[in-house]
């Protein structure tokens, strides 16, 4: 043929151009920097020094990377659920019309729209245990700054389990996207099919149970991935702003936040590196273990 | 009690559940700093104050931050959509093995969590010695701001009928003119919906400052946000200030821009 | 060559693997309108895609008013096209969708109008112009297609289905308006369909396609009254063909010489005779279908059944007995081999 459709082919080459320069320069070439950093010692000002598997020994060893993964582990088990159940909960109440249910939508996902820093900064004050709201809230009608049961009132900021606590209930608050999907997913569900229900007399538990989380799974496999990818994101600003970490020892260290301060605290890169790659390898699995479930219920689906 | 009347009851609670921190949220930057915590809680301090606001402007330099995170999202935001655009409306006119490895590759992209992103690349930026400027702020538009916009646009690209696009060859329409002149301008509410989702992402920016700028004459508002609550971290009205500050731009473009994302129907739907 | 409106030479098109046109030869007089008739999936649509460059020639050349176009890309063959969708951009008003090709080609603004506005007139859509299609019925939007079609005054019209989404009455009337469109404008045109009535109506010629081959090209007349194949005289005519096997249980009247089981009869349902002159075939009426003021009698002759068109008044009833007469002069001949007509 002759040059004319080589025109708007290399059009077409160029609006892709800059996106494939940012996988590239932004994802591929981190990911091989990162890969090879995690076999070296690299400080940033002399040339990394290789050390073969030195530092992933090192990992295995190190109590405070433990502590870390551990923590990210749970937080993971414990937030992912929740924050899915949550937004799952909301979508199926709010999807239709009714006085309120406009604002209410709104007011779930605003959230989502704060800056993390300035989210992590108004729990940093939400959680004091002296001038914050949360328990002043719970001291009401008790004495002594006692719960009305007579119970200390939560230390968020200083005792290990309620620091993580806090950590969690923070996220739990962040479902905007998740809410937003799912109520789109529910919406594009066909009316007939309830319809039909309606005529059958379904109860309401029979619908949701036969029905919506039937059709709806998909969605909500995805956005279980998805999530589990990010709760290692959406644990790092508040770790960092509002425990700082701890309270000691390491209480609310995760894995970003122990790579963080290895690389940008006490400039080990490449000890850094390592850990990430632990991470990245733990999101693959996570990513290829949720896969296969949703493969093997896809196909029951299809059936 | 009829069902609707049940739905309502529910979104009443919802909104007694996630309205209160916002409105904790600016009642706190009321407050007058440097009192000691009143006896009972309550909603609005007593006395109002705009002390805090003050401090923060002043201690925080707030002025200068908002002015780098607004020079930041000036360049990062309309590059970021037109990158997804571009990317997107290439990706729904290429060859189907084009197609699956670049989608591919962002599905992975999207994958890495951007906490595992963060030393690498700033290895990369300090290399290019990128550092320390607004560059590495600005670099993630080359990505569409997120891979995932790039995907969006793929797929609002893609469902727009073929003899449209066959119409545009049948009157000699380049590629990019074919994007200008009929994809683009039919799916304007998907890129509506991804300005203002790519604005609040870049001004929320919050790690890539936190690793690339030192320079407190570069600090974008997160940043200094930062700072401030480091300064003095009981000074709560004081961040808090900051925090509203930072807070109400995209708050506010995202109630503008809801009726794209909450709306009941999708916007394909306006091609029949 | 040169009064050739379009010419396929030897045109091959594939999808991926699959052959969808082979070795296509076709010739379109100039000003003439062709209608290419098809069952789905015959290669109707990848015909009118390939002359319009909108899908690659595997092979051979195409030709538009002698002028080898066969590498040239959509926008250079000077070609409209109207889709059976209409293809109408939604984001547009009607003025703009019909000027959307001129002002793309660098026609002035004000030039553009003046002449989409002539366009629009012609197919009686003037009224319409500041609407947007999504304000359209359907054929509304036909018509400002067809507008947008016209005003770029190209070498070829192309006509994909753009009836089919019409309802039956409309579809009757913008019928006659296309024809007297044509024959005014005297551009060519390639119109595709697969609704054989709006083929016979149209066409100054049939192309009949199946399985992307030409099985016969010629007037509705030789279509209809000298089908070159067993396929072409089933596909034409509702209901379709009788066809029975020579020395079979129908001997025609008249029938000159005794024709072997090697030759198949076929006689359309309006040329069955149920005379009970004591002549016929003896039959039984199996099932009697009522189109208002006609009757589809379904006959059961031994192993075959037939169909006659009668008067509905006339009909006979379910499970009657009848006679089958058909004369010679209606009776079409093919060979049973190859389903090609056998001159006599």
């Amino acid at each position: 043929m002759s040059t004319e459709p080589d025109r708007g082919h290399r059009q077409l080459r160029l609006m892709l151009a800059p996106y494939l320069l940012g996988l590239v320069v932004l994802v591929l070439g981190p990911f091989v920097i990162t890969l090879a950093l995690a076999f070296t010692e690299y400080d940033l000002i002399r040339p990394p020094v290789w050390t073969g598997t030195g530092n992933f020994t090192e990992l295995t060893r190190d109590p405070i990377f433990r502590t870390a993964l551990v923590n990210s582990l749970v937080f993971a088990a414990v937030a992912v659920p929740l924050r899915l159940l949550i937004a799952l909960a909301l979508a199926l109440l709010l999807h239709r019309r009714a006085m309120a249910a406009g604002p209410a939508r709104t007011a779930a996902v605003l959230p989502a729209a704060v800056p993390e820093i300035a989210y992590g900064l108004l729990w940093l004050w939400l959680l004091n245990p002296l001038y914050g709201p949360i328990n002043q809230v719970l001291a009401l009608g008790g004495q002594n700054g006692l719960t009305v049961f007579g119970r200390t009132p939560p230390q968020w900021l200083t005792d290990p389990a309620d620091a993580r606590a806090a950590i969690i209930l923070m996220s739990l608050f962040t479902i905007g996207e998740t809410f937003i999907i799912l109520l789109a997913a529910r919406r594009s569900l066909p009316h007939d099919v309830y319809e039909l229900a309606a005529l059958e007399d379904a109860t309401s538990w029979d619908v949701l149970r036969r029905i919506t989380l039937p059709l709806i799974a998909p969605v909500l496999g995805l956005l279980l991935v998805r999530d589990v990818i990010q709760s290692l994101h959406f644990s790092f600003v508040p770790a960092l702003v509002v425990t700082d970490g701890g309270p000691p020892p390491y209480a609310t260290t995760y894995v970003p936040l122990f790579a963080y301060r290895t690389a940008f605290e006490y400039l080990r890169y490449g000890y850094a590196a390592a850990a990430t790659l632990v991470m990245l390898l733990l999101t693959v699995a996570a990513v290829a273990v949720q896969w296969r479930l949703l493969r093997r219920y896809g196909r029951f689906h299809d059936r | 009690m009829p069902a609707r009347w049940w739905r309502t009851l529910g979104a009443v609670f919802v909104l007694l559940v996630f309205v209160p921190p916002l409105v904790l949220l600016v009642s706190g930057s009321l407050t007058e700093p440097g009192q000691p915590p009143p006896p009972t809680p309550r909603l609005l301090p007593e006395p109002l104050s705009a002390a805090g606001y003050e401090h923060a402007w002043s201690l925080g330099s707030l002025g200068r931050a908002t002015l780098n995170s607004v020079l930041v999202a000036a360049v990062a935001v309309p590059l970021s959509v037109l990158v997804a655009a571009w990317a997107g409306f290439a990706l729904a006119r290429s060859s189907r093995r084009l197609v699956t490895v670049v989608v591919t590759a962002s599905l992975l992209a999207l994958m890495a969590p951007a906490t595992a992103l963060l030393l690498p690349r700033f290895v990369i930026f300090r290399f290019l010695g990128l550092t320390d400027t607004l560059v590495p702020l600005i670099a993630p538009a080359l990505l569409g701001a997120s891979p995932l916009y790039v995907l969006v646009y793929y797929l609002a690209f893609r469902g727009l009928p073929a003899d449209l696009y066959d119409t545009c060859r049948l009157c000699d329409l380049t590629p990019a003119r074919t994007w200008w002149r009929f994809a683009l301008p039919v799916v304007r509410p998907v890129t509506a919906a991804l300005t203002a989702l790519s604005f609040i992402l870049t001004w929320s920016n919050f790690l890539d400052p936190l690793v690339y700028v030192y320079d407190r004459d570069l600090f974008t508002l997160p940043l200094a946000l930062r700072s401030l609550s480091v300064l003095d971290p009981t000074n709560f009205p004081v961040f808090l200030a900051g925090a509203v500050v930072a807070t109400l731009p995209p708050v506010i473009v995202f109630v503008l821009a809801q009726r794209w994302f909450l709306r009941s129907e999708s916007p394909g739907r306006q091609l029949r | 060559m040169t009064d050739a409106g379009l010419v396929l030479e030897g045109v091959s098109a594939a999808y991926r693997d699959a052959r969808v046109l082979h070795r296509l030869d076709l010739e379109v007089h100039r000003g003439e309108l062709l209608v290419v008739l098809g069952p789905s999936g015959a290669g109707k649509s990848t015909l009118l895609r390939l002359v319009a460059g909108l899908h690659p020639v595997a092979e051979g050349r195409v030709l538009i008013q002698g002028r080898d176009v066969t590498t040239l890309r959509p926008g250079r063959r000077n070609v409209s096209m109207v889709f059976q969708s209409y293809a109408l951009f939604p984001h547009l008003t009607a003025l703009d969708n019909i000027t959307f090709g001129l002002e793309v080609r660098d026609v002035s603004r004000a030039a553009a109008r003046e002449r989409a506005r002539a366009a629009a007139a012609s197919v009686g859509c003037a009224h319409l112009l500041d609407r947007r299609p999504g304000q359209l019925s359907g054929g509304e939007r036909q018509r400002v297609a067809l507008a947008r079609a016209l005003v770029r005054e190209p070498d070829l019209f192309l006509f994909d289905e753009p009836l089919s989404n019409l309802d039956p009455e409309l579809r009757v009337e913008t019928r006659g308006e296309l024809k007297a469109l044509h024959a005014r404008l005297g551009v060519t045109s390639v119109h595709v369909t697969h609704d054989q009535t709006e083929a016979l109506v149209l066409a100054d010629r049939i192309a009949v396609l199946r399985d992307g081959r030409l099985e016969q090209l010629g007037t509705p007349d030789e279509i209809w009254r000298s089908p070159a194949t067993v396929f072409v005289a089933r596909f034409v005519g509702s209901p379709a063909m009788n066809l029975v096997p020579a020395g079979g249980p129908v001997a025609p009247e008249g029938m000159p010489e005794a024709l072997g089981p090697e030759r198949l009869l076929g006689f359309r349902p309006e040329a069955v005779r149920l005379d009970p002159t004591g002549s016929g075939a003896p039959a039984t009426v199996e099932r009697v279908d009522v189109v208002g003021e006609d009757a589809h009698a379904y006959l059961r002759l031994a192993d075959h059944l037939i169909v006659a068109r009668v008067p509905a008044s006339a009909r006979p009833a379910p499970g009657d007995p009848a006679e089958v007469a058909v004369r010679w002069a209606d009776v079409h001949v093919f060979d049973a081999g190859t389903g090609q007509r056998v001159p006599l």
